[in-house]
């Protein structure tokens, strides 16, 4: 069978009339000029010649002015696309300074354990080159103990994660002794990962780096890459906490790229429901693979990828029979050694389609794709051109399709195509003085070296924290100083990205006498995705959960083959324990502050494969969850609703329709993950809530007791609040911006095309009431009215 | 509000606003939950030596010692001396420092040591804040022992507070000085490490790190561990030095005794922590008296275990000293203990064999083969033996029919290689 090249394939495609119905926007991003700039005159003659023979005869603009400022010791925010040489601008700067002062120590953070073997090998092959004996080591929880100790002393460039620096190396700082004293560079890369909870974290993890350097009397300079986004160099001095020059345009030439933003087509117009992205994504993938273009998707989920890969591989096991790994999925939770198998079927072209969540993102070596199919919108749009680079990074034409889901983030963003090509409106936010995570970190500096007094760790009130520490029995105070007194080893008590380090571990036991570990999840995905009965899948294979175990972190499952897939359901409720601020407009009372969230998981849906139909319910018994935050809210009194002459179960589902729309257009507002965000409503008091039963809401009092009490005794509230203890701080943020909350919820809302909601405005009718979008807008006429 | 009420609240106690405190009872509750939170651990119940309510006994009163000054401060310092005559278990304290230094060098795997005299040792025993490593662990309590003539002498440096903690150093350093290298109990993971970090976060010259280093652990294991559940100093004591220990503290509960020192300044606290530890330097003593005997293959050789005997010829085999090996193996070879006969028999003939010494090694394969018709190792080495040095291809062939047929045991490489070679002694036989 003749194969179309990707071009031809390209050409027929936008010559169908039903593609071009759905595309909102083909975009080609033709090739462009690179600027250029000789080397400075400084550059080592060896390390040029290394540098000459791999092609790089002269720098481009930005990776010229960026070296010139690491040179003069200023610490760097650089911005500049994919592909753009950004490692050669603290490559050569470090390299060189390690030429002429052979004591000079750098170390390099990646957010991930491949993007530091990545890195490791590309600074390995300089050196090899440049035949002087200079020590680059990855170091990180597969390091062999044997290796670390010279690592520790000869290592002039040790690559590592976030991490590792919090539990590996800062605690053990005197073996680093040599490392810390001589400590001229810190490089981070990919910044704009460390936003929101991990980014706090990381703010806390570089106070104490900082403190540690001093004792050593050292003082780095930080050169920081970021992918585009509103505030690079406002995130950089918040993560930073020091002044930093922004290096953003780029000098770099660009390849050919077709860029096509595409809304699957409304198969339900009354409901409006258009069909699921996967449903285009699989299409075009198995078009794509078939034409022996390598394809890459990224899904949103890990449950899409099991779906997607099994509908792949469905495609391609008749067609190519005895090539299992034609197709692969690959996300977190594969156990490494079949990442690594995928990872170099996808170089060697022996894998020619991969499904995956964000896990291959970021600059995992897995060679140059020409396509790839976002089926849904990623999130942030600096995710999305990450994802998009994914394909060509140094080959020539290329293709990237997003495909938009049903909801409102995803139909906001293909809808509006100027949005997206124009501007970076994502903003990085971080709140690393949150009292939990603040703490955390303080006992982790107090392990590492004494607190002096007078000394400062953060805005809030150290002195005060040390001695509410000390009172607790974890440090003790003497001569003005506090030290740490316990057995415990504080930074392995707290991980860096999620709120609870545990893992559920989930274990096959198919086989009597043949336990597996097939994967682990972390604590609060187990809630929702290994409990009792659901269908847990890894790599398209099945499995039905006998049991989940908590107290001993094990989720018991055997295979199973079944038509079907489960989706937890769960209830929040909220009670407000403090506001912060407050506002009025009119009589709709506007605030943030304090909440405390309680959270459980009632039970699940089961749904079928192909036609998502629902196919039964059943419950799941576990603990109810609290955790205690911020949050935004506004409260509409009954006496202004009563205008509105709608039935109580009308306003309900019009709040609720309401709040579903603002979840989604919040977390595009303030760049979080839609799940770093959550909505409810209720009202201030916690003591009635929402249950989305299997037939339809109840307004009820008090957990699993399905009785209707519409009082006038409350008035009703929607809260969006952030998903983590103590809060993100996107809260506030929420509350200065409810004005353009409100309004972009307007139009969203007024403009979608479906009659009685949708997923993708106030979300899908069947589940919000045939009355929510109607109420939602009336609602929020009142909340734009005076 | 306050940072203090702040951190309460995130707890997800159920305080509200503008109500008053939680009463008394709560406050317990809530301090337990803000501790689950901050730790995320639970929190351990109360201690059976929670010192905080008792009247505090002064430790001068139950150690032996006094504060002592260095010029940058003082500390609590204790020294004790066993006589001669003193016993340690099975052990005369007298005898103890009769040790081979090219044993002990041995035993080190460092021929340095070879050059010292026992008198040149340090022993060296910390106890700690705990176990996890890292800057944050505290050696609180420094145990060093020494020979001195025909007696044994400990001293225990003692941090009263983590202010005593660079005098104890100091200390430490000097009394260090004095000898050559260290002996110690799994002090290269450990204690050497820990005081490593130390010596750095004082801004102090390291002077242990650079001191050749004898750590018992490994040769302990290497020679004991095949008759013992672990390789614990305490389990080792009990099994091979004859000493139990009545009333010792356990390991686990010193950190969180000294703890309770620094709240209460109650010496019974203390006063077990000190025992427990004068009692592992001393343990380390006979532990290497123990072990240097048996790689000497010196006096007691006839009480020696068989077994440990045997590990400590493979040791000495290993470092390329064969001949004091083969004397080990052959002393063994006729243990009434048949595995360890069975090994050392092994062990000699492939000796034998290495020197040519062909009719030495073939009467023990020979003797082990009327033994045991199926032993796979000694008819390998026979029908070898036969096929390349006497050309008896038949009689090769027959000894490994034999095993081919009869035994049950073999992996399917070990029937394989025994196929193969018998196919060749087939051909060979029937070849003119």
């Amino acid at each position: 069978m003749a194969t179309l090249s990707l071009k031809e394939w390209l050409q027929r495609l936008e010559s169908d009339r039903r593609f071009r119905e759905n595309a909102t926007s083909v975009t080609h991003i033709p090739a462009s000029e690179g600027s250029y700039a000789p080397y400075p005159v400084w550059v080592h003659k060896g390390l040029k010649a290394v540098l000459e023979k791999r092609g790089i005869r002269r720098l481009y603009s930005h990776q010229a002015r960026a070296v010139e400022l690491v040179r003069q010791g200023r610490d760097v925010v650089l911005v500049t696309p994919t592909a753009s040489g950004k490692t050669l601008c603290y490559n050569l700067p470090v390299l060189q300074r390690i030429l002429e002062e052979p004591e000079t120590r750098a170390l390099y953070l990646f957010p991930t354990k491949a993007l530091a073997n990545d890195q490791m090998h590309e600074v390995h092959g300089l050196i090899g080159e440049l035949k002087a004996d200079i020590r680059t080591f990855t170091y990180d929880g597969d390091t062999p103990d044997d290796a670390r100790q010279a690592i520790r002393k000869q290592g002039h460039v040790v690559v590592t994660n976030p991490d590792m620096l919090h539990t590996g190396i800062l605690p053990h700082h005197t073996k680093w002794q040599k490392l810390f004293a001589n400590l001229r560079y810190v490089v981070v890369d990919e910044l704009h990962i460390y936003r929101g909870v991990f980014g706090s974290h990381l703010t806390n993890v570089f106070r104490r780096l900082k403190r540690v350097c001093r004792f050593y009397g050292a003082d780095p300079v930080f050169v920081c890459c970021s992918a585009t986004v509103a505030n690079p160099r406002e995130h950089a001095q918040n993560l930073l906490e020091k002044e930093v020059v922004l290096v953003d345009e780029s000098g770099a030439p660009r390849a050919e790229k077709t860029f096509v933003l595409f809304n699957p087509p409304i198969v339900n117009r009354e409901l409006g429901i258009r069909q699921s992205a996967l449903t285009p994504a699989r299409k075009i993938a198995g078009d794509l693979i078939g034409n022996h273009i390598q394809t890459i998707v990224f899904t949103t989920s890990r449950l899409n990828v099991e779906v997607l890969t099994r509908y792949l591989k469905d495609t391609f096991r008749a067609k190519i029979p005895g090539r299992d790994h034609y197709v692969a999925g690959y996300r977190g939770g594969y156990l490494p050694n079949l990442r690594r198998d995928i990872e170099k079927g996808l170089r060697e072209r022996s894998v020619m389609g991969v499904v995956s969540t964000n896990a291959l993102e970021l600059g995992i070596d897995i060679g140059d794709l020409e396509a790839c199919i976002m089926a849904g919108y990623p999130g942030t749009i600096a995710s999305t051109w990450q994802q998009a680079g994914r394909a060509g990074r140094r080959a020539g034409h290329s293709l990237a399709i997003l495909i938009a889901r049903s909801n409102p983030m995803d139909q906001f963003i293909v809808e509006h195509p100027d949005y997206f090509f124009s501007r970076s409106p994502e903003h990085c936010r971080v709140n690393p003085d949150n009292l939990l995570i603040l703490l955390h970190h303080i006992k982790s500096a107090a392990f590492e070296l004494p607190f002096e007094e007078g000394e400062r760790f953060g805005k809030e009130d150290l002195m005060e924290l040390l001695t509410y520490l000390e009172d607790k029995g974890v440090l003790h105070r003497v001569d003005q100083r506090w030290h740490w007194a316990a057995e415990s080893y504080p930074a392995d008590e707290v991980s860096l990205r999620t709120v609870n380090p545990e893992n559920v571990v989930v274990v096959d036991t198919t086989e009597t006498g043949n336990h597996r570990v097939i994967a682990e999840v972390d604590w609060d995905s187990a809630f929702t995705t290994v409990h009792d009965d659901a269908i847990y899948m890894v790599e398209s294979q099945q499995y039905h959960v006998d049991r989940l175990d908590l107290e001993r972190k094990k989720a018991y499952v055997k295979k199973v083959d079944v038509d079907y897939y489960t989706d937890a359901m769960t209830y929040t409720n909220v009670r407000v324990i403090d506001g912060f601020a407050v506002r009025k407009r009119g009589s709709v009372i506007i605030e943030h502050g304090e909440v405390q969230v309680s959270r459980k998981v009632v039970g699940y849906k089961k749904i079928k494969f192909y036609t998502s139909e629902n196919v039964g319910y059943g419950d799941v018994n576990l603990p109810q969850k609290d955790m205690h935050t911020t949050s935004y809210w506004f409260t509409v009194p009954w006496d202004l609703l009563d205008f509105l002459e709608l039935r109580r179960e009308e306003l309900i589902d019009g709040l609720a329709g309401l709040a579903y729309c603002l979840h989604h257009i919040a977390a595009m507002l303030v760049m979080a993950d839609i799940r770093d965000l959550d909505r409810c409503i209720g009202d201030k008091s916690g003591e009635w809530f929402v249950r989305y039963g299997a037939d339809r809401r109840l307004i009820t009092a008090t957990p699993g007791q399905p009785m209707n009490v519409m009082e006038n005794a409350f008035d009703p509230t929607v809260f969006v609040f952030d998903a983590y203890p103590g809060g993100i701080g996107f809260s506030d943020l929420l509350y200065e911006r409810h004005d353009e909350l409100v309004s972009a919820a307007q139009s969203l809302i007024s403009s979608c095309p479906c009659e009685h909601g949708c997923p993708m405005c106030v979300g899908p009718a069947l589940e919000v009431g045939p009355s929510a979008k109607a109420s939602a807008l009336a609602i929020l006429g009142l909340l734009e009215a005076p | 509000m306050s940072l203090r009420d702040r951190l309460g609240r995130l707890t997800g106690e159920g305080t509200q606003p503008g109500r008053s405190d939680p009463p008394g009872e709560l406050i317990s509750e809530l301090r337990r939950r803000i501790e689950e939170v901050v730790n995320r651990r639970p929190v351990p119940g109360p201690q059976a030596h929670s010192g905080r309510d008792r009247t505090g006994i002064p430790l001068e009163r139950l150690v032996t010692g006094e504060e002592v000054r260095t010029p940058r401060g003082g500390l609590f310092f204790s020294r004790s001396v066993l006589a001669g005559s003193h016993r340690h278990g099975v052990f005369r304290v007298g005898d103890l420092g009769h040790i081979d230094m090219r044993s002990a060098a041995l035993l080190a795997g460092s021929d340095e040591i070879a050059a010292f005299e026992p008198g040149h040792a340090l022993f060296l025993d910390t106890e700690t804040t705990g176990l996890a490593g890292g800057t944050g662990t505290f050696p609180f309590l420094i145990g060093l022992g020494w020979f001195e003539g025909d007696s044994f002498v400990t001293t225990q440096l003692f941090a009263r507070d983590f202010s005593e903690e660079i005098p104890m150093l100091c200390l430490l350093d000097e009394l260090a000085r004095d000898r050559r290298f260290l002996v110690t109990f799994n002090g290269r993971a450990f204690d050497l490490n820990l005081l490593s970090a130390r010596f750095v976060l004082n801004r102090m010259e390291d002077t242990l790190s650079n001191m050749p280093h004898l750590d018992l652990l490994h040769p302990g294991r290497r020679l004991l561990r095949h008759r013992m559940d672990n390789a614990r100093l305490t389990t080792i004591e009990a099994c091979v030095l004859g000493l139990t220990r009545d009333d010792d503290v356990p390991g686990y509960e010193i950190p969180r005794r000294y703890f309770d020192w620094l709240r209460s300044r109650d010496g019974s606290l203390m006063e077990d922590v000190f025992r427990h530890n004068r009692l592992d330097i001393v343990s380390m003593a006979a532990l290497l008296k123990h072990l240097a005997d048996l790689v000497a293959g010196g006096p007691g050789r006839e009480s020696a275990h068989p077994g440990d005997v045997l590990c400590a010829a493979r040791l000495h085999e290993e470092r390329g000293d064969t001949q004091t090996a083969l004397s080990m193996y052959e002393r063994i070879a006729g243990s009434p203990d048949s595995r360890v006969a069975i090994s050392a028999l092994r062990a000699c003939s492939l000796i034998y064999k290495k020197a040519s010494r062909w009719e030495d090694a073939v009467l023990i394969w020979e003797g082990m083969i009327s033994r045991d018709p199926l032993d796979l190792f000694a008819a390998e080495e026979l029908a070898k033996f036969c096929e390349h040095r006497r050309g008896e291809f038949k009689r090769a062939a027959l000894i490994v029919k034999t095993v081919l047929e009869g035994s049950r045991t073999l992996s399917p490489e070990e029937r394989s290689s025994l196929e193969h070679r018998l196919n060749r002694l087939a051909r060979k036989s029937s070849a003119p």
